[in-house]
């Protein structure tokens, strides 16, 4: 075998060992030392020069960027998981016929899924969909965050916030947490529009909060201008278009105007 | 340019296009030949024009082209000692060539043109490409190509450039044909990269078509919209290149969640496509439909009615009727019912979205039926099947009062849905800015189409006096100056 490849598959395991015991500093140094070494491999992407131990390489690749996704989602480091799926997702797409499919390559996708709907990027997430081969889409860590997204379009939360007890994988959880104060934000939106006034003890368990300081405190921090009174809170209505009572006749002048300008052109 | 002097050194023979009148019978080959005098006279006197004149008379010939007709014009028309003659004729199929000494002979005296012009060698490889594709032989048609589009990458000529952007079209049209798409993307790239630099605008058009499809065809939305984005606009020079424009971007649009823009692109190409082209109009009036379900309207029944559309359009009725009912269940039904259709048009992931229109509509048509309704009500309504249904309800409802779509509040204590008395929308602006609104697409139609109108370039020299053509000269460029301030003054 060859030695620069002996050499990361053993970095690559120290890194694992890593891992396992749950030392994340250690891992993160590793990981951009492996991140360096890789660059040193003329068969990876975007190069995919033919080498007779390509296949290694690009496996050996692949699961070192599967680790370095499920190692951000542990550090809970966004940005992080962001640059490694994009410097996985070539791994995916283009390899196909060289190397045989991962068993992680699911998961993983219906993960970065999941963090575009956290995210709110509902166009990308929708982008990465039309990727996705109709196979793909009934496995249940991609058809996890389908259904999600639809709920959450719909406006079913309780269904997003009971999907949290029937995650696919355990690297979910972590996105499902943030999902749920995306989906808190979202039902306060509604609440405004849709009640006049909400008893404290429904607002509560709306909200998903445990105790009335919580809810007080939300209230205060994020919608100052609700009112909490005689055990209810009362929203404010934002004000209702009001019939007209002024014509607005400059905006009328000046349609009016740009109207006869053109007819004139065509006559 | 080597090519060029090496082209022209060979025997140069006198240039007598003949006008057509003279032949009585008259063979494709014939026809070819006359072609061939359209483009040597294009070429001479640069008029790119004439050019396009002769790549529309081929396409005319196109279906009675033979191997013998191809072969015998290769003969005629390529200086027999060519780089070219000599792989063109390898890649046309043999026939017996007894008919075809006696057919040649006649004509061959009479129309003769000058050889080793670039705009005729390309023009070849075009005819050729063109015959091997109609012919099925896809492997010599991509050998074709290939050579073709190598050879292209050493001419610099703007007269080439409307058999260039053909060329470029069946190049990637045999490729798709074999669905070999990814391997053409780079090269595509570089001949895109290389319009753009020769300023070859329609090169430059029909390339970046020609990416958009290979884009979408393997669902890359979100390069084909990058590249979109980044490549050079400008006015379009060809109406069918700017319908397939407007599509992909429709396309774009749609999957991007960006409705209103996406509706207005997939209109406008419908109805920009020329009647012939009706596949292409299926397809936009199919993505149309969908747009508008999901922006919450209700195409109108004539949409569905069009000529020569009805039965493609027939899931796509049923899909509206499911979305205007609100009927979840017979949604469901007519997706499943048309599962294959929908795959295959690569809609089906869209129609996954509708689900939430469903509910709005059938949501919307509750709310207009009763002034107060309970929630647990709703939910039997909807047909929400799940474990929390009346929970499910109050917050579908209550997503559906904030998004604008009915106007309703809700009693959490005593669980129903009250519906606000609708207002009198007359006493509100909502009908002028519709007026306005309609009244500026009218206005920006008229615009559009005087501003589409073509007229060949000194068509009407001849018959105005000079007085008379001054006056009109001067009366043009007034308008034109007019509608440039007007433009200015809109942003």
């Amino acid at each position: 075998m060859d030695p620069k490849l002996t050499e990361v598959a053993q970095m690559f395991a120290r890194f694992k060992a890593a891992y396992a015991r749950n030392d994340l500093d250690a891992c993160v140094t590793l990981l951009s030392q492996l991140k360096v070494q890789l660059t040193k491999f003329p068969s990876l992407p975007p190069l995919f020069q033919q080498a007779p131990n390509s296949v290694e390489e690009l496996k050996l690749a692949r699961d070192i960027y599967e680790h370095a996704v499920v190692l951000s989602v542990k550090l809970e480091d966004q940005d992080a998981f962001e640059r490694d799926f994009c410097q996985l997702k070539p791994y995916y797409m283009d390899t196909c016929g060289i190397i045989p499919p991962s068993p992680e390559e699911y998961p993983i996708l219906g993960l970065n899924l999941l963090r575009l709907l956290v995210q709110n990027r509902i166009a990308e997430f929708h982008t990465e969909l039309e990727l996705l081969p109709v196979k793909a889409l009934e496995h249940p860590c991609i058809k996890h965050a389908v259904e999600l997204e639809q709920s959450f379009m719909e406006g079913a939360y309780n269904r997003v916030l009971s999907a949290r007890q029937a995650v696919p994988h355990e690297t979910y959880v972590y996105f499902m947490d943030l999902l749920a104060k995306t989906v808190r934000d979202e039902i306060a939106g509604c609440s405004e529009k849709g009640y006049d006034s909400l008893s404290i003890s429904d607002a509560k368990q709306m909200l998903m909060f445990s105790s009335d300081q919580e809810l007080n405190q939300y209230i205060t921090e994020e919608h100052p201008e609700w009112e909490i009174k005689n055990g209810s809170v009362f929203f404010q209505k934002a004000k209702e278009s009001q019939p007209c009572k002024e014509i607005p006749s400059l905006q009328l002048i000046n349609q009016t105007l740009s109207y006869a300008r053109e007819l004139e052109r065509i006559v | 340019m080597p090519e060029d002097v090496q082209m022209n050194d060979s025997e140069p023979q006198p240039a007598a296009p003949t006008p057509a009148a003279a032949a009585p019978a008259l063979s494709t080959l014939h026809h070819l030949k006359e072609i061939a005098s359209v483009i040597e006279a294009g070429s001479l006197s640069k008029e790119v024009r004439r050019i396009s004149r002769a790549v529309r008379l081929t396409v005319a010939l196109r279906r009675r082209l033979a191997a013998r007709d191809v072969s015998a014009f290769l003969g005629f028309a390529l200086p027999a000692s060519s780089e070219a003659y000599a792989r063109l004729t390898a890649l046309v199929p043999k026939e017996d060539d007894t008919e075809m000494d006696v057919d040649a002979a006649a004509p061959a005296t009479q129309i003769s043109i000058k050889h080793g012009l670039p705009e005729i060698e390309i023009y070849c490889y075009l005819l050729v490409l063109i015959f091997l594709i109609d012919q099925k032989k896809y492997d010599e048609a991509k050998a074709c190509a290939t050579s073709s589009i190598a050879r292209l990458k050493n001419l610099n000529r703007r007269t080439v450039d409307v058999l260039a952007s053909r060329l470029y079209f069946y190049y990637s049209y045999v490729y798709e044909l074999t669905n070999s798409l990814a391997e053409i993307r780079g090269n595509l790239l570089a001949l895109h990269r290389m319009a753009t630099l020769h300023r070859d605008e329609l090169g430059q058009e029909t390339l970046l078509n020609l990416l958009l499809r290979n884009y979408l065809h393997y669902n890359l939305y979100d390069q084909a919209e990058k590249l979109r984005s980044k490549a050079p606009r400008f006015e379009a020079h060809s109406n069918q290149q700017f319908c397939r424009y407007l599509f992909y971007l429709g396309k774009i649009r749609t999957i991007q969640l960006e409705y209103t823009d996406a509706k207005e692109s997939l209109l406008q190409a419908a109805r920009k496509a020329p009647t012939s082209a009706r596949g292409f109009r299926i397809q936009c009036n199919k993505w149309a439909i969908i747009v508008r379900l999901l922006l919450g309207e209700i195409p109108e029944r004539t949409v569905f009615m069009q000529k020569g559309m009805k039965k493609a359009l027939t899931p796509y009725f049923e899909l509206t009727n499911a979305v205007r009912v609100g009927d979840l269940e017979l949604f469901r039904a007519v997706a499943d019912k048309f599962a294959s259709t929908f795959s295959a048009d690569r809609t089906r992931n869209l129609i996954v979205r509708l689900r939430h229109n469903v509910i709005r509509t059938g949501l919307r048509n509750i709310s207009i039926s009763y002034s107060r309704i309970s929630l647990a009500d709703i939910a039997k309504k909807l047909r929400l099947d799940s474990e929390n249904p009346v929970a499910d309800a109050e917050s579908i409802v209550a997503k559906a009062i904030r998004d604008g779509a009915i106007d309703a509040t809700i009693d959490h204590a005593n669980g129903w849905m009250v519906s606000k008395e609708t207002g009198d929308v007359y006493s509100t602006n909502e009908p002028q800015i519709a007026f306005n609104s309609r009244i500026a697409f009218c206005l920006n139609m008229h615009n559009e189409a005087v501003k589409a109108m073509r007229f060949p370039p000194n068509s009407h020299k001849e018959k105005e006096s000079a007085e008379k053509r001054r006056e009109r000269l001067q009366q043009e460029e007034e308008l034109a100056k007019h509608m440039a301030e007007e433009d200015d003054d809109d942003f």
